[in-house]
Parts: structure tokens; sequence; C-alpha cells
């Protein structure tokens, strides 16, 4: 079992770094910028720490760096040198690696849900009573609500949500903490 | 009909599985955990446990905010980085 100390701290080394990463335009930032940056770097560092084993980090990286998305130059700068990203998949560098790597990743995420959902097609045949809980409005809620939710179903979506609420109360904590901090620190 | 025997056993697994994980996700939410003794119902955990993720999002938001006011520079200087270390170890 993951260590939550270990996790906030790997959180915390890539989330300065992110940071750090787009330190060049810190002087004209307004306040409006300055929490994009912090929340996005955050964000982010979130997702690698699960180092592409979880569906939400992956598809939360992936969200970030999509064609289209207003912050897709800023997600790239804090990711990262595209040789330092945690490979997900085998992927070509270059141009066409963005297009490629969300392409194949939904394939990847799509063909695992249907490896499980094939292993347990019996029972959505016949859904149970705890199974029957999990359609529905509130499944629909849960899939919105996590990165990449709509690709999951039933136990691998209870299992991602596991994961990302562990993931976003170390995110909260350590972030909570660096509040604390720099609070004291500007008050000396 | 008989043919699809097998098919309950199958099923009869996985539904302690999402049992047990619906149970491991009460554990996580704490509006839940002082329940720890007996389990909720598992369309209560859900609905608690999107609530719970709904606030997270909001901390995140609002500690974006305090720290975009905190942190004069995005350059988070090494004392900072060094207190925040020391508080997590």
């Amino acid at each position: 079992m993951r260590s939550p100390f270990s996790l906030k701290q790997e959180f915390l080394k890539k989330w300065i770094l992110g940071l750090q990463r787009c330190r060049s335009s810190k002087k004209n930032m307004s306040i409006f910028e300055r929490k994009k940056v912090i929340k996005l770097s955050a964000d982010v560092a979130m997702a690698s720490a699960r180092k592409g084993t979880t569906c939400w980090s992956r598809a939360l990286i992936a969200d970030a760096v999509k064609e289209g998305n207003a912050d897709k130059h800023l997600a790239e700068k804090i990711l990262g040198p595209a040789s330092e990203r945690q490979p997900t998949e085998k992927v070509p560098v270059g141009a066409m690696a963005y297009n490629k790597r969300i392409r194949s990743k939904k394939i990847l995420k799509r063909s695992s849900v249907i490896r499980r959902t094939i292993k347990f097609a019996p029972q959505a045949a016949r859904p149970s009573s705890i199974v029957k809980t999990l359609v529905g409005k509130r499944r629909q809620i849960l899939r919105s609500l996590i990165p990449g939710g709509e690709f999951m179903n039933g136990v691998s979506l209870i299992e991602e949500t596991l994961d990302y609420i562990i993931s976003l109360r170390a995110q909260v904590d350590v972030m909570r903490s660096l509040a604390s901090a720099s609070k004291l620190v500007n008050l000396n | 009909m008989s043919g699809r025997r097998s098919g309950s056993g199958v099923s009869s697994i996985s539904d302690d599985q999402i049992t047990h994980l619906v149970f491991k996700l009460q554990q996580l939410i704490p509006e839940l955990c002082a329940r720890r003794s007996h389990k909720a119902s598992a369309s209560k955990v859900l609905q608690e446990t999107c609530d719970y993720i709904r606030n997270l999002h909001k901390e995140v938001e609002d500690l974006s905010d305090r720290l975009s006011q905190l942190l004069a520079s995005i350059d988070t200087d090494n004392d900072q980085a060094a207190i925040v270390r020391s508080l997590l170890m």
C-alpha cells in the first residue's frame, strides 16, 4: 500500500518543479494567471505522481494537453520536455506525438474497460442490488467528477474513485501546508 | 436457464468485490467515517462520495486563490519548500 507521506512528497516535488518551469513569465503575471499556474501545476503534479498507473491520472494529463484546450501550452510547459514525461505507452517524440498519444490513450482506456466488462459480463446481464445503485444518475455524476470517468464502469469506477480521493486529499493537505508555511514566512 | 448456473457464482463474487470497495469508500469519507461499525447503504456512500469530491475540488480552488495571493512570485523559494517538507515528514 502506498504510504500517504511518500505520495505527498512526490506530489510536492513535482508541483514545485512544475512551478519553477513557469518561472520565466512570473514577473508580469496577474493574480489570475498565478492562480491558474498554481492550480494547473498542482493537478498535473498529482496526476503524474501516479506515474500513469491509474486511468484518471492519464486522463487528467491527456485533457490538459488536448488540442483546443486554452491552457495547453501552459500544461506542456509544466510537464516539461517530452523526454522527461512519464510514458504511458511507447510513442514517438515529436509534433504528432500529442495527437497520437491522446488517441492511443483513448484506445488503451477503451480496451481496458472492455477487458474488465468481459470479465464481469455474466454479472452485467443480471445486475445485483449493489450494482443497481451504480447505474443511473449517481453514477453519471460520479463519472463526471472524475477525470476520464466517462470511460469507466463498475468496479474500475470505484477503484479509480478511491485512488482519486486519496490523491485529492494529499494534494489538499500539501497545498494547505504550503499556505500556512507561506503565511508564517510572510509574517516574519 | 440451467446453463446460467455458473453465471450466478461469478456475479456474487463481483458483488462482494463491489460491496468491499464501497465499504473502503465509506472509510475514506469523513461524513461516513463515524459509522465505521456498520455499513452505510451503497447509494448513500455514492452520494457522499460525490459531495466529498466536489468539496475537495472547491478546496483546491480556494487554496489556489490563497496561494496566488500569498506567493508573491511563482518561485516558491527553498525556505518555504523546506518548511513544508519538514511539516510532511
